[in-house]
C-alpha cells in the first residue's frame, strides 16, 4: 500500500528490492540520533525515546544540519473516537508528538516522533534548542493536553483562559455537531447502484481555448 | 551594510537619557487595528520610546480548522483550507490535495499541473500586490496602494474566471482541477477547461503586472522617507529566522537562498526558467524588495508556462467516492507567505484521521517578540507590516 510498508515485506522476505532513495539519509539520521527509521510516502521518520527528545534536537540542529524548526505537533491513536473517522484496526492508545526539521540547502527534512502515554503526557520541552518551538508548544498543550517540562510560558495560546478540555483529542466532542447534524452528509451517500465506479467516459474534452 | 543589533538600537537614540527616569508604561495595541491584517493585539512595556517584552495575543479568528478536517470527507476539506490564507487562497489547497494524491498514488495529468502552477503563481501576485498596497500605506505613503490593488483587481478577474472565485477557488480536486461548468453532465459537454481567451488576458495582465512593478518600484525605492524608515530596521539573521520557522520571503530577504519551489516535486517548476530572490540585509526594506521582485518572477513564470500548456485530460481517473489508503506523510508548499504544510494520516476512510496545518505566517509571526525587543515605536508598524502575515493563516 505505502512505500514503506513494501519496504518493509521485501526485507522480511529477503527478495531483491529498489532501495528508497531516501534510505541511506533515513539511516544516518537514526544512527545519530539513537532512533529507527522509515519511509512514509516520501517523508522520513524517526521515532526516538522519549527521554533523548531534546536530545535528538540538538544533535539534528547542530551535527546534522537541520537547522530549520518546520513545526511541531502531536497525533492522538486513541480505538474510540466521539466525532470523525474511527481507526479501521486497533491500535497501542498513545498520543505521539511529531515535530519537523529541514534544512536550508538540499531541502531534506525529517520527522521525529515519539510516543507519550494517553493519560499524562509529558515531556521535555525544546524551546531551548528551537525557540520557534515554543508557540507550537502551547498549542500542542491546550489541544492535546501534553505538558512540555521547562517550557517558559505553558498558557492558552488560542483558547480562553478558563477553557476546559483538550479540543484536538478524540474524546472531545464537537459541540456544533452534537446540535445540528451535518448537512454535508447527504454528499457522501453512495451514488445508486454504482458506489465504485470511475470518473469515466463523462470526463471532459481538452483543447487549448485559442488553438 | 552590517549593523549588530545594538547599533539599530543606537541608531536614533536621541533624547531618552540614562538620568530621566520615566516610569515603564504597558502599551496595548489592537485587536482592531489596520495594521494587524486580521486580529491581533500587541501588548509591549513601553520605556520612553521603545518597546520591550512584546506579548503578541492571538486567537481571535482560531476556527478550529484541524478538528473540523477530521468530521469532514476529502473533497469537502479543500473549502475549509481555502480559508486558512485568503489573500491566496487557491495556493492553500495545494500541498493538501498534493499530500492526497500522494498517499493515493496518483498521477495528475501534466495539463492539470500546469493550470494549477498558473493559478497558484497568480495567487502568489495577488497576496504580494496586497503587501506592495498595504505596506508602503502602513509608513504613510497611500499612492502605490492604487496602482498596486488595480493590477490585482486584473489578476483576480483572471482567477475568478477560471474558478468562478476570487479568493475562494475551491478548484482543485484529488486528481486534477474542476471540470468546467457542465462538461461532467451526461447531457451537456463543453469542449474547453479554460475559459475562452484566457492565454490572451493572461498575457497582457502579465505585461501589465511588470509595467506596474516599475512604478512600485520608481513610486517607492525611489522614495527617500520609505529608505529611512525600512533600511537596517527590523534586521533577522539567518540563524535565528531559521531556528523560529521563518520561511518565504522573509528567510530569503536574509540571504538565504532556499525556496521549496526549486527542492520540492510537487508541480513543475523544474519546466522553467526561473531565479530564486534573496536579499542581503534581511531588513524591511529587502523584504519588500524580495517581493517586489517575486512578482516579476512569478509574471515571467506565467508568460512562459502558457505558451507550454499541454494538451490532454485534466483529471485523473478517481472513484466516485474518494477513499485515501492508509499512509502517513507531509507535503509543503512554497506559499506566498512562506512554507505551507500539511501532515496528513489517513486510514482508509472517507476523511482524514488527523491533518496537522502547517501554516507559514504562524512562524512568521511567532518571531515577532524577538524582532520587536528594543524597537521603536513608530517601528513596530513598519516591521510588523513587513513580516507580511494574515492572521486567519495564523489562527487557523
Amino acid at each position: 500500500m505505502t512505500s514503506n510498508q513494501s519496504d518493509l515485506t521485501n526485507e522480511a522476505t529477503g527478495t531483491e528490492t529498489t532501495v528508497h532513495p531516501l534510505q541511506e539519509f533515513a539511516d544516518g539520521v537514526a544512527a545519530a540520533v539513537g532512533g529507527v527509521a522509515e519511509i512514509t510516502v516520501g517523508t522520513v521518520k524517526v521515532k526516538v525515546p522519549a527521554d533523548r527528545w531534546v536530545e535528538t534536537h540538538r544533535i539534528a540542529r547542530d551535527d546534522l544540519g537541520l537547522g530549520f524548526f518546520s513545526f511541531l505537533s502531536a497525533i492522538e491513536w486513541a480505538n474510540e473516537v466521539s466525532v470523525g473517522y474511527p481507526l479501521s484496526e486497533p491500535v497501542e492508545e498513545r498520543i505521539e508528538v511529531i515535530s519537523t526539521l529541514g534544512d536550508l540547502s538540499e531541502g531534506k527534512r525529517v520527522t521525529f516522533s515519539t510516543d507519550l502515554p494517553l493519560d499524562s503526557p509529558r515531556i521535555q520541552s525544546i524551546v531551548e534548542v528551537f525557540p520557534g518551538a515554543n508557540w507550537h508548544e502551547r498549542e500542542a498543550h491546550e489541544m492535546f493536553g501534553i505538558v512540555f517540562e521547562g517550557h517558559p510560558n505553558l498558557v492558552h495560546l488560542y483558547l480562553p483562559d478558563g477553557f476546559m478540555g483538550h479540543p484536538l483529542r478524540k474524546s472531545f466532542p464537537l459541540l456544533s455537531r452534537e446540535v445540528k447534524p451535518w448537512p454535508g452528509d447527504v454528499d457522501v451517500e453512495a451514488m445508486p447502484g454504482e458506489a465504485q465506479s470511475g470518473g469515466g467516459s463523462d470526463e471532459p474534452s481538452t483543447e487549448n481555448p485559442e488553438a | 551594510m552590517s549593523m549588530d543589533a545594538d547599533t539599530i538600537r543606537h541608531l536614533s537614540e536621541v533624547s531618552v537619557s540614562v538620568e530621566l527616569q520615566t516610569e515603564d508604561m504597558i502599551l496595548n495595541i489592537g485587536p482592531q487595528h489596520p495594521s494587524t491584517h486580521g486580529v491581533l493585539r500587541l501588548v509591549a512595556r513601553v520605556d520612553g520610546e521603545r518597546a520591550f517584552d512584546v506579548q503578541p495575543v492571538i486567537g481571535y479568528m482560531h476556527r478550529g480548522y484541524e478538528k473540523l478536517a477530521e468530521v469532514r470527507t476529502y473533497p469537502q476539506i479543500t473549502t475549509i483550507v481555502n480559508r486558512i490564507d485568503w489573500v491566496s487562497g487557491y495556493a492553500n489547497e495545494i500541498p493538501f490535495i498534493v499530500a492526497c494524491e500522494k498517499i493515493m498514488e496518483l498521477e495528475v495529468p501534466p495539463r492539470a499541473q500546469y493550470i494549477r502552477l498558473i493559478l497558484t503563481e497568480m495567487a502568489r501576485i495577488c497576496s504580494h500586490l496586497v503587501f506592495m498596497a498595504s505596506y508602503p500605506l502602513e509608513l504613510g505613503a497611500a499612492s502605490p496602494l492604487f496602482f498596486a490593488l488595480r493590477e490585482r483587481e486584473r489578476v483576480l478577474d483572471l482567477l475568478e474566471g477560471v474558478t468562478g472565485g476570487r479568493f475562494h477557488p475551491n478548484f482543485n480536486r484529488i486528481g486534477g482541477v474542476k471540470p468546467a461548468y457542465g462538461s461532467g453532465s451526461q447531457t451537456r459537454k463543453l469542449v474547453q477547461d479554460l475559459p475562452a481567451g484566457f492565454y490572451r488576458d493572461t498575457r497582457a495582465a502579465m505585461s501589465r503586472v511588470l509595467e506596474v512593478c516599475e512604478e512600485l518600484d520608481d513610486l517607492v525605492a525611489g522614495n527617500e522617507i520609505i529608505h529611512v524608515r525600512t533600511k537596517g530596521v527590523g534586521v533577522l539573521p539567518p540563524d535565528v529566522a531559521a531556528s523560529y520557522g521563518v520561511s518565504g520571503p522573509n528567510l530569503r530577504a536574509s540571504g538565504v537562498d532556499f525556496d521549496l519551489r526549486k527542492v520540492e516535486d510537487y508541480l513543475p517548476y523544474d519546466d522553467l526558467d526561473w531565479n530564486v530572490v534573496t536579499g542581503t540585509n534581511g531588513d524591511c526594506y529587502d523584504r519588500w524588495w524580495c517581493r517586489l521582485q517575486e512578482i516579476r518572477e512569478s509574471a515571467k513564470m506565467i508568460q512562459q508556462a502558457i505558451d507550454n500548456v499541454p494538451t490532454g485530460p485534466i483529471q485523473a481517473k478517481v472513484p466516485k467516492v474518494i477513499k485515501v489508503p492508509k499512509g502517513e506523510t507531509y507535503v509543503r508548499a512554497e506559499n506566498p507567505k512562506g512554507e505551507m504544510g500539511y501532515y496528513l494520516v489517513t486510514d482508509g476512510g472517507n476523511g482524514p484521521y488527523r491533518v496537522k496545518i502547517r501554516s507559514a505566517s504562524f512562524s512568521n509571526l511567532s518571531i515577532l517578540p524577538w524582532v520587536l525587543e528594543g524597537a521603536m515605536i513608530p517601528d513596530i508598524i513598519a516591521i510588523m507590516g513587513s513580516l507580511d502575515f494574515v492572521l486567519g493563516d495564523v489562527d487557523r
